[in-house]
């Protein structure tokens, strides 16, 4: 009896360093970049004003920087789907022994122990003119002549679906474990051919796996720095390099602030509507 | 009239199993391409980056170790990192024993709050970190960095013991209790060995995490307190040679001891499964 009476008490304990931590660091973090992105402008600093996210929504440079991170993110996060549920497919559904899997698992999750730095230089190694793909391309007779790779979006899209592809690959993975294989050998019994159960059985039941993992990875891509930062060598700017320039160059706080408050409501806005619109369908 | 559709049928299916196959494997070369081109650079003879690389040599390593500003990057990153580690796993794992095992009013609001680093963009956080941490007066500092590393690692370690508990009987702790254990013995002896494999999974992760982490340590570096992944990042903004490939590959060879304790301690599919995000 007295246990019972103690150990609730003893488990809230438990709580309070991180608690203590959330509090202490976490919220004032977020509170610090919404307060001064509306006190800290250039006219009449002090004072409450929208004219931070104004600047931002009036201008079309920032505009169009917002509308190419949005771009981007959306075909990265295509492109890391496609090849993902690949992956995964292949791994769950055709890799039959234990040490080839355990290898495929070990390749798949390489990269994410990997620094985003470290991946971006050696991609910016492997796709230059000269660089291994180029190479390997014109030796296939692929191409006539070095493909343009890098410093454009093409070098951008292929080093943030090579940060992102694990994301997808280890999500939808999980759950095409999950499902019955039973549930595709019935479709096939009853006449169904391997292409017509996947997309009738396997696809719709694997859905969830895919929500979640599109999910991920847009909002990491929308975050994104250092690869797009490396692979299109500073010519093409994402918001969060805007954000970077703010900060650590310009010394804008409070028009930094607008923007990372601005990419946080955007990213939180369109993951909650395809949540929501999912959910209707 | 059924046997023609039927073999065509076979065919096709059978063309797709290869073609599954072969971008399957394609997919895993480009998984490992350049991850496996710097490794390669660096043991280049040449003076440039080559890959492949023109005859083999170690050289470039020992510049590296050569070379104090390099091995002091790396020697910050590994404090950092066993830093984090430990600091996130003492706070997040009784977080998760306590999240996991009581039932109050706002439990969900409070394991929201734990687990909401993992949505908010890396860069808004290093943002608003810079920020306060300046009104605070301690940004730009080993601290300043080591808070944002443990603010982004805990949420993975809070996941993996939670996620780890979830399989586990209540009922067990409690026999613990009833027979006399103090709650520092019955967790001693009883949660800590059965959470053992979500505390170590998530333990690594974290470690790797710091380890690799740029886009909220950049924004506290200096020229004296500057970790390897950012340290690298300025670097190649100027120059690329095979000695940044030879930091870079060092940064790759820790990683993957990480991934190889962690393949070995837990299991990578079972990690996999349990993977916090």
């Amino acid at each position: 009896m007295s246990d019972d009476a103690v150990r609730p008490r003893a488990r809230w304990r438990l709580l309070l360093p991180a608690v203590a931590v959330m509090l202490l660091f976490l919220v004032p973090t977020v509170a610090s970049i919404l307060v001064g992105s509306v006190v800290e402008h250039k006219q009449a600093p002090g004072h409450p004003t929208a004219e931070n996210y104004l600047r931002f929504l009036g201008d079309r440079y920032y505009l169009g920087t917002l509308g190419f991170t949005l771009r981007i993110s959306l075909v990265t996060t295509l492109c890391a789907l496609l090849l993902g549920y690949l992956v995964a497919y292949y791994l769950v559904r055709s890799v039959r022994s234990r040490a080839m899997r355990r290898l495929a698992y070990l390749i798949v999750v390489a990269p994410l122990f990997t620094s985003s730095i470290v991946r971006s230089f050696g991609w910016m190694v492997s796709l230059g003119n000269n660089g291994i793909v180029n190479r390997t391309l014109l030796d296939l007779g692929v191409v006539e002549r070095p493909v343009r790779l890098i410093f454009n979006e093409a070098g951008v899209v292929i080093g943030l679906t090579h940060v992102l592809l694990p994301f997808t690959v280890l999500t939808i993975a999980a759950v095409l474990q999950q499902i019955d294989v039973s549930l595709e050998e019935a479709a096939m019994d009853l006449g169904a051919s391997r292409l017509v159960t996947f997309l009738t059985v396997t696809l719709p039941l694997s859905l969830p796996g895919v929500v979640a993992g599109s999910l991920i990875v847009f909002t990491l891509a929308m975050s994104a720095y250092v690869t797009p930062a490396v692979l299109s060598g500073g010519r093409l700017k994402v918001v969060p390099m805007l954000i970077y320039e703010q900060y650590v160059a310009v010394y804008d706080w409070g028009f930094g602030g607008a923007m990372a408050m601005l990419l946080l409501a955007l990213t939180l806005l369109l993951t909650s509507v395809y949540t929501r619109f999912l959910r209707t369908v | 009239m059924t046997a023609r559709p039927a073999g065509v049928l076979e065919a096709v299916e059978r063309v797709g199993g290869v073609l599954l196959r072969a971008l399957a494997v394609l997919t895993f070369v480009y998984l490992l391409l350049p991850i496996a081109v710097i490794v390669g650079a660096s043991f280049t003879a040449s003076d440039f980056l080559a890959f492949p690389p023109r005859g083999l040599t170690l050289r470039w390593y020992w510049t590296f170790t050569q070379t104090p500003g390099w091995l002091d990057s790396f020697t910050l990153s590994l404090e950092l990192a066993a830093a984090t580690t430990g600091l996130a796993t003492a706070i997040g794992v009784p977080a998760a024993l306590a999240l996991a095992r009581s039932r109050f009013r706002g439990q969900r609001l409070l394991s929201g709050l734990f687990l909401s680093p993992l949505v908010l963009p890396q860069v808004v956080l290093g943002v608003g970190l810079l920020q306060y941490l300046t009104l605070l007066g301690i940004a730009r500092t080993f601290w300043a960095i080591l808070i944002g590393h443990v603010l982004l690692t805990l949420p993975y370690i809070i996941r993996s013991v939670m996620a780890t508990l979830a399989g586990v009987d209540p009922a067990l702790e409690e026999a613990a209790a009833d027979l006399g254990a103090s709650p520092p013995v019955a967790f001693l002896t009883v949660t800590l060995p059965v959470i053992q494999g979500g505390v170590i999974a998530g333990a690594l992760f974290a470690f790797v995490i710091s380890w690799t982490n740029v886009e909220v340590t950049m924004f506290f570096t200096t020229s004296r307190l500057n970790p390897l992944p950012v340290n690298i990042m300025n670097y190649i903004a100027y120059n690329v040679d095979p000695l940044v490939a030879a930091v870079s590959a060092a940064s790759v060879y820790v990683s993957f001891v990480v991934l190889l304790l962690i393949d070995a301690t837990v299991g990578l599919d079972r990690f996999a499964e349990t993977r916090p995000r």
